[in-house]
């Protein structure tokens, strides 16, 4: 059972008065969700496929050859050119599309030529197409997947290296503090980006994409978790010196004991007032190293990418840099409201009384 | 005089020539040349049910001794004997069964209650660290010790802050008991307090001295509250017991210059009747550079040449322990 302190609920009740940061959360998860099944909105494989008297549904199955609906080609089917194919035989086979019949990687030019194109609604290209005439919507709402979870995954693993290590400084004190306080202070001026582009000089041209986003993750983590450590090590020695840990070492408790079930619950909510923010952070940081090409490795859908482009054409073809910078400050808005609002809920102030 | 001081019987808690020094890191190398002399050679013994009295200003060291009684600290040297076993240098599981008998009642017990756990938890956690019981038991015993300390039970789910400090402190010495000890350090359980709620919670330390046979060692700046549960009284100046005898005594016949003193400074409720104040001047001072010779002798209004030179040693005087030069006691 979730058996919260009341503390804890005033908080998350005050959370929820504050409209601003309230309507930005609810947003924030339901965008999370919109994106998780986002295969089902924006995508060039059909939802559904009627054929011969036999329902087919593309999107999470395998890879189809043209065969399988009657074409002649044994490569994957183009949905869009079999729904036009179905209409114009005007039998009872149909092929039901998603709202955005595009996935972010394929380049849509009819004309054979790579051009960005503008918005238009005959074409189905909402928001128009990039540079290579792949689908900016697609691009951008694939984009904006990665970058949320990359920086969620962020945010997780900083916190997991920055909690363990600033707790077991403050805690055990002495040498180990010491020794590591210095190790930090190194750790933490190496230019990080440089590190990055060493890395990517050095890995080879084979490793797959999701192994280099890991790569990539990796080191990001490795060089921003150091900063989370002073807020532990700090909260975790005043705690540490309470009376309520010398009362749990009287009657015998581990360290281990005194650590989870003493220090960190009283610990973490100052933590949790920066979560937000550590993802915007986290949001900029990425896309700043796609501008300058050293993040998402190619062709990966991401906001930076679009930047780029869009700033290179941007008398040419104006659609690309606006819809990526308007996504990019929606979303770090929303991050933002909902950190200013976690941060007003988790204000001390608001709950003490001084006796 | 009857011997009372020192009966024979075998002491539940015997404490040798006890130091306690934190080292003190300066400089740019933080090397630590000195220390802080907390507790500085300390012996006294308590039998089991009886009360000490712990007593001297603020700064004196009487906390660390408790803490360091209780085993939060390490003693520097000395030795802290529990039953005749040495516990002073055990760690870890070795010192599991000790804290069963050794507990601690704090000072304030906003500090020593953990804010984000109820009552329940609180009372619950010396069982669980200890593998006592399981969990229908150990929650029936969480009600008792309510009981027994005359809380409500539906204070279970309740957190400490919805409490008094009364109450809070009587849910602290409901975790000191919990775990059935023979010895239980309070470290001034009732200075927080209100007048009106201390002799409330001191009348519960003595009931419950009587009810579990408890021995305590209770550590106070306030005479009177010492006076009032204690068997015996030590005073305590500057890292060292100057005076140790039974309550009575300590209180119409002082002998010790500091003690005198102290007790010349507690007022009496009668505005007629006037005493001779033995008032000392100045402050303590430091235990980095405690004085030469007698720790007193800078405040001593009985100060002798040798008092400068030589540390004096607890010595017998009628039923008193005296650490004092002075001949005419």
């Amino acid at each position: 059972m979730l058996n919260l302190n009341p503390q804890t609920l005033k908080r998350l009740r005050r959370f929820r008065e504050i409209k601003r940061g309230y309507y930005s959360f609810l947003f924030l998860a339901g965008l999370l969700v919109v994106l998780s099944f986002g295969e089902l909105l924006v995508n060039s494989r059909a939802l559904l496929v009627h054929y011969e008297d036999t329902l087919y549904f593309p999107t999470y199955s395998d890879f189809r050859p043209g065969t399988d609906f009657g074409l002649d080609y044994d490569y994957e089917v183009n949905y869009r050119e079999l729904q036009a194919t179905f209409d114009e035989q005007g039998s009872d086979n149909w092929v039901l599309m998603p709202p955005v019949p595009y996935n972010p990687l394929e380049n849509h030019a009819p004309g054979g030529v790579f051009k960005p194109t503008s918005p238009s609604i005959d074409t189905r290209h909402l928001l128009g197409t990039d540079t290579t005439s792949r689908d900016i919507l697609a691009r951008l709402f694939y984009g904006t997947r990665i970058a949320l979870w990359f920086s969620i995954a962020f945010m997780l693993a900083v916190y997991a290296i920055g909690i363990t290590i600033g707790c077991a400084m403050g805690y055990f004190g002495g040498m180990f503090d010491l020794i590591f306080q210095r190790f930090i202070e190194i750790w933490s001026n190496i230019p990080f980006l440089y590190m990055i582009i060493i890395v990517f000089s050095v890995i080879p041209q084979t490793f797959t994409i999701p192994a280099k986003i890991v790569i990539l993750l990796t080191v990001m983590v490795l060089f921003s978790w150091t900063s989370m450590t002073y807020y532990m090590r700090t909260e975790t020695y005043k705690e540490k010196s309470r009376d309520y840990i010398a009362a749990a070492r009287v009657i015998g408790a581990s360290n281990t004991r005194i650590i989870f079930r003493h220090i960190l619950p009283n610990v973490l909510s100052t933590l949790v007032t920066f979560m937000p923010f550590t993802v915007v952070s986290a949001i900029t940081a990425i896309t700043a190293l796609d501008f300058l090409g050293f993040g998402l490795p190619a062709p990966t859908p991401s906001l930076g990418e679009l930047l780029k482009q869009g700033t290179a054409t941007l008398r040419t073809a104006p659609w690309i840099v606006m819809s990526a910078f308007g996504t990019l400050v929606i979303l770090l808005t929303i991050v933002t409201f909902i950190g200013e609002a976690v941060r007003e809920s988790f204000d001390p102030k608001k709950f003490t009384t001084y006796r | 005089m009857p011997s009372s001081v020192s009966p024979k019987s075998a002491p539940i808690l015997k404490v040798t020539d006890l130091k306690m020094h934190f080292p003190v890191k300066e400089g740019i190398l933080l090397r630590a040349n000195k220390s802080n002399k907390a507790v500085d050679g300390i012996s006294f013994e308590i039998q089991p049910g009886e009360t000490l009295g712990l007593v001297g200003e603020s700064g004196c060291g009487k906390s660390t001794l408790g803490r360091c009684i209780a085993r939060l600290y390490e003693p520097t040297s000395g030795s802290i004997e529990f039953e005749g076993n040495d516990i002073t240098k055990l760690k870890g599981r070795a010192l599991m069964p000790y804290r069963q008998n050794i507990q601690m009642i704090f000072q304030d017990p906003m500090e020593s209650l953990n804010s984000r756990h109820t009552i329940g938890d609180i009372l619950e956690e010396p069982y669980i660290v200890q593998k006592i019981g399981d969990k229908a038991s150990r929650a029936k015993r969480v009600r008792e010790l309510l009981n027994i300390v005359g809380l409500p039970t539906r204070s279970i789910t309740r957190y400490p802050f919805e409490f008094s400090g009364g109450q809070r402190q009587r849910i602290g010495i409901a975790r000191s008991i919990a775990l059935n000890p023979k010895l239980v350090v309070c470290d001034e359980p009732v200075s927080a307090l209100d007048v009106s709620i201390q002799s409330q919670i001191l009348n519960l330390l003595v009931d419950l001295q009587k009810e579990f046979n408890l021995a305590y060692l209770f550590i106070a700046h306030d005479l009177a509250v010492v006076k009032h549960i204690s068997d015996r009284i030590a005073i305590m100046y500057l890292g060292n017991i100057v005076e140790e005898s039974t309550g009575e005594s300590i209180y119409h016949e002082p002998r010790h210059p500091y003690t005198k003193s102290l007790i010349s400074a507690i007022p009496i409720p009668d505005p007629h009747r006037r005493v001779k104040r033995e008032i000392i001047s100045g402050d303590v001072p430091s235990p980095i550079n405690p004085p030469s010779g007698c720790r007193f002798h800078p405040r001593c209004p009985r100060v002798m040449e040798r008092c400068k030179l030589e540390a004096p040693l607890l010595r017998t005087v009628a039923d008193h322990q005296v650490c004092c030069h002075l001949d005419d006691l």
